[in-house]
């Protein structure tokens, strides 16, 4: 079994906006391929590019896949029709939401749309108070004789519960939830008691209810996708990427489909941590751009970090997420004096279509392609391993209107373009981190996506970072991300405690109870091999609102203290808000378990080899011409080079600025490193 | 001779020092004690040049926008900025010295670059109880005295006079809720050291030169945009008037009115007319009618998109007869100033709509509902405030909002699930939208809300302040207007409607239900399309009495 497995196929499948990537690994082999994403069915390009592969898919033993599916249901609006039931008295809470705006100077302000109709949100009798006290038993017969007759006759996909005070009680929630499911037996009954047992009732109820609106557009999605698979013969395993950054087996993924919300850019991150983990760096941030925007991660240890909650088209959800910033700069932003004479670049963007001008495609406006076009670090001769296209003159056209109101030359307007796109990651990558209490030169910064690598080192400098690692071929590293990820779920409720001498025995046993509840789940999903438990407390000082996530060794809780848990409390909070109240009380909000079953294969990746027409390449630096170094990014080994270089791969060009040495180390990985 | 930036480092800057305001206000939130500050989100944040004006402000409330400069000032001139030194704190709430009502306390710290005064790090909250003649809200008050604990303008050093020292003590003593409010106050110190330490950090990269250069270019850039869009409405002079319920009925209504003179690229905004201060906590101090007026223009002028700072303040001329309810002088009372402050933006609406129809609204509720229930229990003072809004006007393309807060502040509502945990003498009971609440029209306006409480214990007070129990926000260009107000006690079989600013003593088992209003309509409802209309009568939003506004009848919306 064992020898059979190593030499068995695996396969990373990544379907993004424009393009679907695979990578697939067969012992040492890699295949890398890319072919255009088919948006109305997502699969079809998934199975064109595993064909396109010439992989037989019944030698495939491990299929992970990650799709846009859920998040593109919500944004578009084309998840299940639902209903939606909570207390009596608060119908409206979908709608009402938290009476606050996110644009506050807008006069036309709407707030973001539910995915529920008004009309079939239902009230039932009951209320449970927030410490679990039932004052008000649920109205079984009103249910059974005026609310269940209404979801019968809705013909709704899917229904959400989300009674007050179910997080700390979920009695009702289930009760009714055996009385849907027996009226409605085809319907899926999402109840916030089980998704989401945490307090907040409009945060709870809006997870939910996004919960219902998906599950049955990711069901329908998996199901089909697995009809496929075994009629080509697949009998591997097939799991499928979360938000939080690990996977599930697709049979698990169909109760839990929130969870699949924003996975892409998770799966990137995982290849960016464990590429990383390779050359023996463990503290990194993950740079990925692309070409309408970039995605920015801190991973502390090896660990990314996550959040509890996030928004999606700003219906918030809660649900562990890498914590991901996201700012509109990418290859195809566009730059431009606004009415003010500001300098903008992004979030504007060319997109696919018409692209960048220097694409040929009708693009008229300058974009940061462009301007590294007009530099000479992107070579149209270079551009896809020089079977793509790159018009240079147009590059120059579009900049020279905007160098003439910048009163500057073409090549300075294009140098003050990438100086400001880069100047906007380098802020998101602060709010990630020195924001957090993170300094950043305490790590290394990871680029890749197609122009991470363009804009890295100069990003690191601005940063003080002084090591940039670039994965081979950089293009495809959410796919690969895929198959490097851990299989992961997250469990997370809310628990009440005010820090003293018993609650870490008390907390100990809370966190056994999600513990068991975790190995029980993977033993129903059939998950093998070594468990890893990690734990993290959400906790507060008495009468705050937002609570700061402590992290604790699930191991080593009976060795804790009281003392020792608002201490660590203490620290944190100081970190992120440069003060802490030592003599205020501490309490514990909410508990929160991963349970991992580690990935302890993590597959290889490198470069493709291209031709190379030359030894150097002359690159604008200001309006001087300097000679750089020129490079493949396969030939790179062992020898390091100096900069000023250029390091062409074929999804991407890496550039090392004078000052830099660029290596490749033993693990694969391009390493850029400031001359000391 | 002026220095010149790349357009990258002016831009670049300019970012940074919008995003360094950003993570002040953020991290006051988050760190914050008070509901009315960590949920409600009544504070803001701003960094100050060394001239003490506003050079970039998080977006949190637009009632705080624009005015810190003016609350600085005063402080400024009782400590000249060379007698400042790092770690000092200038801190006030006067409302006769540049602040807002007495709940508002601002707090200023230097920022020294070396020994090089850069400018100034800025936040200011709304503290929940200062003290005064009842917990959190005193209706009665005739004076500023009666509302609570003044602090001038005054300074002090951080960390060698704070814990501990004489303003702590009188402070905490002063204040009925103390761990809460000095926890507040204190994060305001926190979020102020993170600007401090910002700017020292951009000042490390760029160079203090470089840095006040492009504060003063970031300056610029906001006159520009909104002297541009100036430029582009066309000349004249537009009037509008709002009005207040009257204090007693049977009076007049209270009257704000306002002359609208838009000429080439400039601004000038006129009071005159408007109605004397009075008695009651209903006066707006000059920075409560300046933000509200600035506010206005930013919405209508320059949209979302251009950085608040006084460059944008510059192309504004504001004149307001003192003595008058929009610029009261002392011992006037000013607590509820939220209502004249709203009225300042009805006004301005309603005078540009003649100028601009197609960038402003018809009249929203535009309403602060101010409820405040408090008991002295065994845990000592217990005190909840919360704030609405109501639905807003609509404007010419889009139906006014349901339910949210008004234009002027954006707070946000605490859930019920909140309220269980932290207050155990009252309970939130129901929250719903209010069917036919609104305004209606070819747009129609937001739709209004119900809120109500059940008492739990005997001893709860009740406070109220709110407006529009009497008068109606109006509809614009044939549409037509929206619900009133109203608070009641339901007290078994009656119901006690309370006036627009009340106290009232409550018992075991009221419920206490308040009724928050809807936005006017805009455009004749006859022309609204069927598939809106339809859609609101299916949803409930919109029911069987008002179709015929619609031109709809009733057997035709039941055939469908």
């Amino acid at each position: 079994m064992k020898i059979e497995e190593r030499r068995g196929i695996k396969i990373g499948v990544e379907v993004g906006g424009t393009f679907t990537d695979l990578v697939s690994v067969v012992g040492d082999e890699v295949i890398i391929r890319k072919t255009p994403s088919t948006p109305a069915q997502p699969d079809i390009g998934a199975f064109a590019v595993i064909e396109e592969a010439g992989l037989n898919l019944c030698k495939v033993t491990e299929l992970v896949h990650g799709s846009t599916i859920a998040t593109n249901a919500v944004l578009e609006r084309k998840g299940a029709r639902i209903a939606f039931v909570t207390t009596s008295g608060f119908r409206d809470l979908l709608f009402l939401q938290r009476h606050d705006r996110t644009s506050i100077y807008d006069i036309g302000y709407a707030k973001p749309q539910a995915v529920a109709s008004r009309e079939d949100c239902f009230e039932v009798h009951e209320r449970i108070l927030s410490d679990g006290t039932i004052i008000e038993s649920l109205d079984v017969d009103d249910v059974r004789t005026c609310i269940l007759p209404l979801l019968v006759k809705g013909g709704y996909g899917a229904v959400a519960v989300c009674l007050l005070g179910a997080f700390a009680n979920p009695r009702h929630e289930e009760q009714l939830g055996r009385l849907i499911s027996e009226a409605l037996p085809d319907a899926f009954v999402a109840l916030s008691s089980q998704i989401n047992p945490e307090f907040r009732e409009y945060e709870r109820a809006s997870t939910t209810a996004l919960s219902a609106y998906v599950q049955p557009v990711i069901s329908a999605y998996l199901s089909r996708f697995l009809e496929t698979l075994s009629k080509a013969g697949f009998n591997g395993r097939f799991s499928v990427m979360q938000s939080n950054g690990g996977r599930l087996p697709a049979a698990a993924m169909r109760s839990n489909a929130i969870t699949a919300l924003f996975s892409g850019p998770a799966a990137g991150v995982i290849g960016a941590t464990r590429r990383a983990a390779l050359s023996g760096i463990d503290n990194i941030i993950a740079l990925d751009m692309g070409g309408t925007s970039t995605d920015v991660c801190l991973v502390t240890g090896g660990k990314p970090a996550l959040q509890s909650e996030t928004s999606i088209d700003g219906l918030p959800v809660r649900t562990p997420i890498i914590d991901i910033v996201t700012v509109g700069a990418g290859g195809g932003s566009i730059g431009r004096i606004d009415e003010g004479g500001m300098l903008q670049v992004g979030p504007e963007s060319a997109g696919a279509q018409p692209g960048p001008a220097s694409y040929g495609q009708g693009g008229v406006r300058p974009t940061l392609t462009d301007a590294y076009v007009v530099l000479g670090v992107m070579r149209p001769e270079a551009f896809l391993g020089g079977t793509g296209k790159l018009d240079l003159e147009a590059a120059r056209r579009v900049f020279e209107k905007l160098a003439e109101q910048l009163g500057t030359s073409v090549t300075r307007a294009a140098e003050n373009v990438i100086r400001l796109a880069q100047a906007n990651i380098v802020r998101a990558i602060q709010l990630i981190s020195t924001e957090r209490g993170r300094d950043p030169r305490d790590y290394t910064l990871v680029a890749y996506g197609g122009a991470g690598p363009l804009v890295a080192s100069a990003v690191g400098q601005e940063l003080g970072i002084d090591t940039v690692m670039i994965p081979p071929n950089p293009g495809v590293l959410s796919a690969y991300g895929l198959l490097a990820s851990d299989i992961a779920r997250s469990y997370g409720r809310t628990w009440r405690a005010i820090v003293g001498t018993e609650t870490p025995a008390a907390l100990a046993s809370a966190v056994q109870e999600l513990k068991d509840k975790a190995s029980e789940d993977f033993s129903k999903f059939e998950i093998e091999g070594p468990r890893e438990f990690f734990l993290s407390c959400d906790m507060r000082y008495v009468g705050q609102a937002f609570e700061v996530s402590v992290d604790l060794d699930p191991s080593s809780l009976d060795q804790l203290t009281g003392d020792e848990l608002k201490q660590k409390f203490n620290e944190e909070h100081h970190r992120l808000y440069f003060h802490s109240s030592p003599e205020r009380e501490v309490e514990v909000v909410s508990i929160r378990v991963r349970l991992t079953s580690p990935n302890r294969s993590v597959p290889p990746l490198r470069e493709s080899p291209i031709e190379r027409t030359s030894d150097t390449a002359n690159v604008f630096v200001g309006d001087e011409v300097v000679a750089h170094t020129l490079r493949s990014a396969w030939e790179i080994e062992g020898t390091p080079i100096s900069g000023p270089a250029l390091v062409e791969g074929y999804t991407s060009t890496t550039l090392v600025p004078s000052g830099w040495t660029a290596v490749r180390d033993e693990a694969g990985n391009l390493l850029l490193r400031v001359n000391s | 001779m002026k220095r010149i930036l790349e357009p990258a480092d002016q831009a670049i800057i300019s970012h940074a020092l919008v995003a360094i305001a950003r993570e002040m206000g953020a991290k006051l939130i988050r760190s914050a004690y008070s509901t009315i500050v960590r949920e409600a989100r009544d504070c803001s944040a701003a960094l100050l040049d060394a001239a003490g004006r506003v050079v970039s402000q998080a977006e949190l409330i637009p009632i705080q926008l624009g005015s810190m400069s003016l609350t600085l000032a005063p402080c400024l001139q009782i400590y000249p900025v060379d007698t400042l030194e790092p770690g000092d704190v200038l801190i006030s709430n006067h409302p006769f010295e540049g602040g807002q009502h007495l709940p508002d306390i601002f707090v200023f710290q230097p920022v020294f670059i070396g020994d090089r005064l850069l400018g100034f790090s800025g936040t200011v909250a709304h503290h929940l109880d200062l003290g005064g003649g009842a917990p959190g809200l005193n209706n009665d008050a005739t004076d500023v005295h009666q509302e609570g604990f003044i602090i001038p303008p005054i300074k002090f050093n951080l960390a060698r006079d704070w814990e501990n020292g004489l303003f702590k003590r009188i402070f905490s003593t002063n204040v009925r809720v103390p761990s809460q409010t000095v926890g507040d106050l204190e994060a305001q110190f926190a979020a102020n050291a993170v600007g401090v330490v910002r700017l020292e950090e951009l000042c490390a990269k760029y160079g203090f030169d470089v840095v006040t250069t492009a504060m003063e270019g970031l300056l610029e850039y906001s006159e520009r945009r909104v002297r541009a869009a100036l430029l582009a409405a066309p000349d004249g002079t537009y009037y509008g008037a709002s009005y207040l319920d009257p204090i007693e009925a049977g009076q007049e209504p209270l009257r704000i009115q306002v002359a609208v003179t838009i000429a080439a690229d400039s601004l000038t905004v006129d009071f005159d007319g408007t109605s004397s201060q009075i008695s009651q906590n209903l006066n707006c101090p000059l920075a409560s009618t300046v933000s509200a007026l600035l506010s206005s223009v930013k919405m209508v002028f320059s949209g979302p998109d251009v950085p608040f700072n006084e460059g944008s303040k510059i192309p504004v001329t504001i004149k307001v007869p003192p003595g008058t309810l929009l610029n009261p002088v002392y011992p006037a009372p000013v607590r509820a100033r939220l209502e004249a402050a709203h009225r300042v933006y009805d006004a301005m609406m309603l005078a540009l709509s003649t100028a601009v129809p197609d960038r402003i609204s018809a009249t929203g509720y535009n309403t602060t509902t101010a409820i405040c229930l408090s008991a002295f229990t065994e845990r000592g003072y217990r005190v909840y405030i919360e704030v609405f809004g109501g639905g807003w006007g609509a404007t010419s393309r889009h139906d006014g909002c349901d339910a949210i807060d008004s234009p002027l502040t954006n707070c946000s509502n605490t859930p019920a699930e909140s309220l269980e945990d932290q207050y155990d003498f009252f309970r939130l009971t129901s929250y719903g939208l209010r069917p036919d609440s609104c305004g209606h029209g070819r747009t129609r306006g937001g739709l209004g809300f119900v809120r109500e409480y059940a008492v739990l214990r005997e001893g709860v007070q009740l406070s109220l302040y709110s407006d529009r129990f009497a008068q109606a926000s109006p509809g614009l260009l044939g549409g037509t207007e929206g619900a009133n107000g109203a608070c009641e006690i339901i007290r078994g079989d009656v119901v006690i409607p309370l006036a627009t600013r009340a106290k009232a003593d409550l018992q075991k088992g009221d419920r206490v239900r308040i009724s928050l209003g809807g936005g006017g309509g805009y455009g004749p409802p006859n022309e609204r399309s069927t598939a809106a209309i339809e859609r609101d009568f299916r949803e409930g939003l919109i029911l069987p009495g008002s179709l015929a506004l619609y031109g709809y009848t009733n057997e035709s919306a039941a055939r469908r």
